[in-house]
């Protein structure tokens, strides 16, 4: 068999097209170089099936094969599927610590320490307007001072405690935000299984559908934040994804399963949530202790009095119950007497204050402890994401190496082009008018 | 695994790490420099914080018990003044006592000395109702109260309780002096304290009898210098009182000082430590703003002929 005269213009036209995929890939690589979640491509090149030339028609007698050109095979995207479920991991437990450092520092906030304005500070000036009256036990002024001091002592109490609720109320109203109708969860998950419809479509019409498969890849990666996920693609190249500590998986191919019970345990900014305001959560355990210095300050102050300083018993519902006129600084009758008032003032340092102190102890260490744990992981994400990046970001230095090089190619290709019209040239318009 | 392809997007994302933490760690510093504290919240050191907070209750109870303890030095020495005016007065009886009893005096005589007599005893009750800051100090705890009437009721009006200041910790000092013990219910009840003493001593000079003047020098000298015995006593417990209280101030000063010491310890900015941490960091957030400038700037288009 001898080979067909316009095989040269083929092979040359090959390699153009080819090389414009390339130069086509790279510039769209280039364009994507700063796309949130994108996969750096690549043209996989591959020869065309060659043209066999027949034994006996050759010097040697044997046959050989004539190489046709290239053809383009695939454009894949690069990616590591292993340090995506790694990311993903550490993103759940990034976000569920920054969660907690968030809430915890806005407790910490409330309490105001160390300030003038903490209860340690009103505590403090509430026992030295006891001693005052301890010195003036007839002064009027200085039951007035006692009062006074009781009152914005409960009232700082009470801000507190209400600012401690608001910030367990908003992080359920944020969780039943995040995983009601139409909530984020909802949101990503239908996305999630609508990209997995079409990949499904896509692949088995032979493509492979990059852009989406990056997309997907990102809707994961932003619920890898809310929850715990594991993702185990099936063979027919749809993603089964399980959310949380769910009993059935969030998304099966086209299917979404929500909504259904988180716990705690669900990990990501979910879990931290529900964990925090939990019964055995951080604003609990801060709620509780606040309670019991209310009422270890309402039961220590009341003891030596006759008619309670203090009704409630709880940091909510801490209030003064006395009128000045009623302030008592004496278990007598005797009005210069300052018994009693020299008994509340040598509180000072007492039990309340003693579980106060521990309590701001352990707030400042659930701060701490969320903060580093924060740091910690920040840290593993970033090196875990920059190896992503690492393998799947596109950088502009490669593809300027390549656009030269693919350029180069293109050229080189048009110029076989130009050889063979030549020849072909030579051919038509050179060997005679025969046949005309 | 190590990275071995770098691409821009690496590079920029560590760069504004970079600065930020730079910068992050920068404003912490100036934060403990301006407020000159360590703690700025708890969770900056949570053990610390609660020291702190158990620190400065201390102090400012510290300062509650200094200033109870000199409200207390006034209160004695108001006190222990009105004594010394009493014992003044009564050393005065004294002499009269003597001079009346010397015989010359004729009757004319002992009537102006029981004149005398009846007018430190006048002053003798005004003495005993001092007040300090309002409050009657001789009154027990019925500081509202003036413990003797003006005129021939000697009744004590106040009572026997004791007033305290609390100078420390567990630690209080009585600055209340009882009065009746010295001055008693006069001459109705007969209990032969100073106003009794003074009733019947001028009851004795007017009285013009033999065994009246005999009784100046046999029973009311004595009478009196029991009651200046007594007196004495007061006295003394008023000056112990006193010198306690000094004490306790003194204490109480070491203790600020100690504690004040704990305190800045704990809490206070190390300036001088802060003051290089902070050009320190200044230094690396410019090397980092610097590096950041020229690399991110840098790139293979740079190089490439047109």
């Amino acid at each position: 068999m001898s080979i067909p005269t316009l095989q040269g213009l083929q092979t040359a036209l090959s390699g153009l097209i080819a090389e414009q995929t390339a130069l086509d890939t790279t510039g769209s690589n280039i364009a994507n170089a700063n796309t949130e979640g994108y996969s750096r491509e690549t043209v996989n090149l591959q020869p065309n099936p060659p043209l066999d030339i027949l034994a006996l028609s050759t010097l040697t007698g044997q046959g050989a094969q004539l190489g046709t050109g290239v053809g383009v095979s695939t454009i894949t995207r690069i990616r590591n599927s292993y340090l995506d479920s790694q990311y993903r991991t550490q993103n759940s437990a990034l976000s569920s610590a920054s969660t907690q450092a968030e809430v915890l520092a806005q407790a910490q906030a409330a309490f105001n320490e160390p300030t003038e304005a903490s209860i340690a500070g009103q505590l403090s000036k509430f026992w030295s307007a006891w001693n005052s009256l301890a010195s003036s036990p007839t002064s009027e002024a200085a039951k007035v001072g006692v009062v006074a001091a009781g009152e914005q002592l409960a009232r700082t109490f009470n801000e507190l405690s209400s600012q401690l609720s608001t910030i367990a109320t908003q992080a359920g109203e944020q969780v039943k935000a995040l995983t009601g109708a139409g909530g984020e969860v909802e949101n990503i998950a239908s996305q999630i299984a609508q990209l997995n419809g079409q990949i499904k479509l896509s692949e088995q019409a032979g493509e492979t559908p990059n852009s989406m498969l990056d997309s997907r890849d990102l809707l994961l990666d932003k619920l890898s934040s809310l929850a715990n996920i594991t993702v185990s693609e099936q063979e027919d190249h749809t993603d089964t994804v399980s959310f949380g500590d769910t009993g059935t998986p969030l998304v099966e191919g086209t299917t979404v399963n929500w909504p259904q019970e988180l716990t705690e345990a669900a990990g990501g900014q979910l879990g931290a949530l529900l964990s925090l305001t939990g019964p055995q959560g951080a604003l609990t355990s801060l709620q509780t202790g606040l309670d019991g210095v209310a009422e270890a300050l309402a039961e220590t102050v009341n003891a030596p009095l006759a008619k309670p300083f203090f009704t409630g018993a709880s940091a909510a519902t801490l209030t003064v119950a006395v009128k000045a006129s009623e302030v008592q600084a004496s278990s007598t009758e005797a009005v210069g007497g300052n018994s009693v008032a020299q008994a509340i003032a040598g509180l000072r340092g007492g039990v309340a204050e003693q579980d106060y102190a521990t309590l701001v102890e352990q707030l400042g260490s659930f701060v701490q402890d969320a903060q580093d744990e924060q740091s910690n992981l920040q840290t593993t994400v970033t090196a875990i994401n920059d190896q992503r990046q690492s393998v799947s970001g596109v950088s502009l230095d490669e593809e300027m190496t390549n656009l030269i090089s693919f350029q180069r190619g293109y050229q080189a290709s048009a110029r076989t082009l130009t050889v063979m019209s030549e020849l072909l040239e030579t051919l038509i318009e050179h060997t005679g008018a025969a046949g005309l | 695994m190590s990275i071995q392809r770098i691409t821009p997007a690496m590079v920029k994302s560590s760069i504004l790490d970079e600065l930020s933490s730079s910068l992050n760690s920068l404003e912490r510093t100036s934060d403990e420099l301006s407020s000159g504290k360590t703690i700025l919240e708890p969770s900056d050191n949570p053990y610390g914080a609660s020291r702190v907070i158990d620190l400065q209750s201390q102090l400012s109870g510290l300062s509650s018990y200094e200033s109870n303890a000199q409200d207390a030095i006034g209160w004695e020495n108001t006190a222990s003044s009105a004594m010394s005016s009493i014992n003044t007065a009564v050393q005065r009886v004294r002499e009269l006592i003597l001079q009346a009893a010397n015989g010359t005096s004729n009757q004319s005589d002992l009537e102006t000395i029981a004149q005398q007599v009846e007018q430190l005893t006048e002053s003798i009750k005004q003495d005993a109702n001092t007040q300090y800051a309002g409050q009657y100090i001789f009154a027990g705890t019925d500081t509202t109260t003036p413990p003797y009437e003006e005129g021939a009721n000697d009744e004590y009006q106040g009572n026997a309780e004791t007033i305290s200041r609390a100078v420390g910790p567990a630690a209080s000092v009585t600055i209340s002096t009882n009065i009746s013990a010295l001055l008693g219910n006069g001459e109705a009840s007969g209990d032969g304290k100073l106003l009794d003493t003074l009733r019947t001593l001028a009851n004795n000079l007017r009285g013009g009898t033999a065994e009246d003047r005999e009784a100046l020098t046999a029973v009311d000298l004595k009478s009196l210098e029991g009651n200046i015995e007594t007196l004495t006593q007061l006295q003394a417990t008023s000056g112990s009182a006193i010198d306690q209280l000094q004490a306790a101030l003194s204490r109480n000063e070491d203790l600020q000082t100690s504690i004040s010491e704990s305190l800045s310890s704990v809490d206070d900015t190390n300036v001088a430590a802060a003051t290089i941490a902070y050009s320190n960091e200044q230094a690396a957030y410019n090397a980092a703003l610097r590096a950041g400038a020229t690399i991110v700037q840098e790139s293979l288009l740079n190089f490439l002929e047109k």
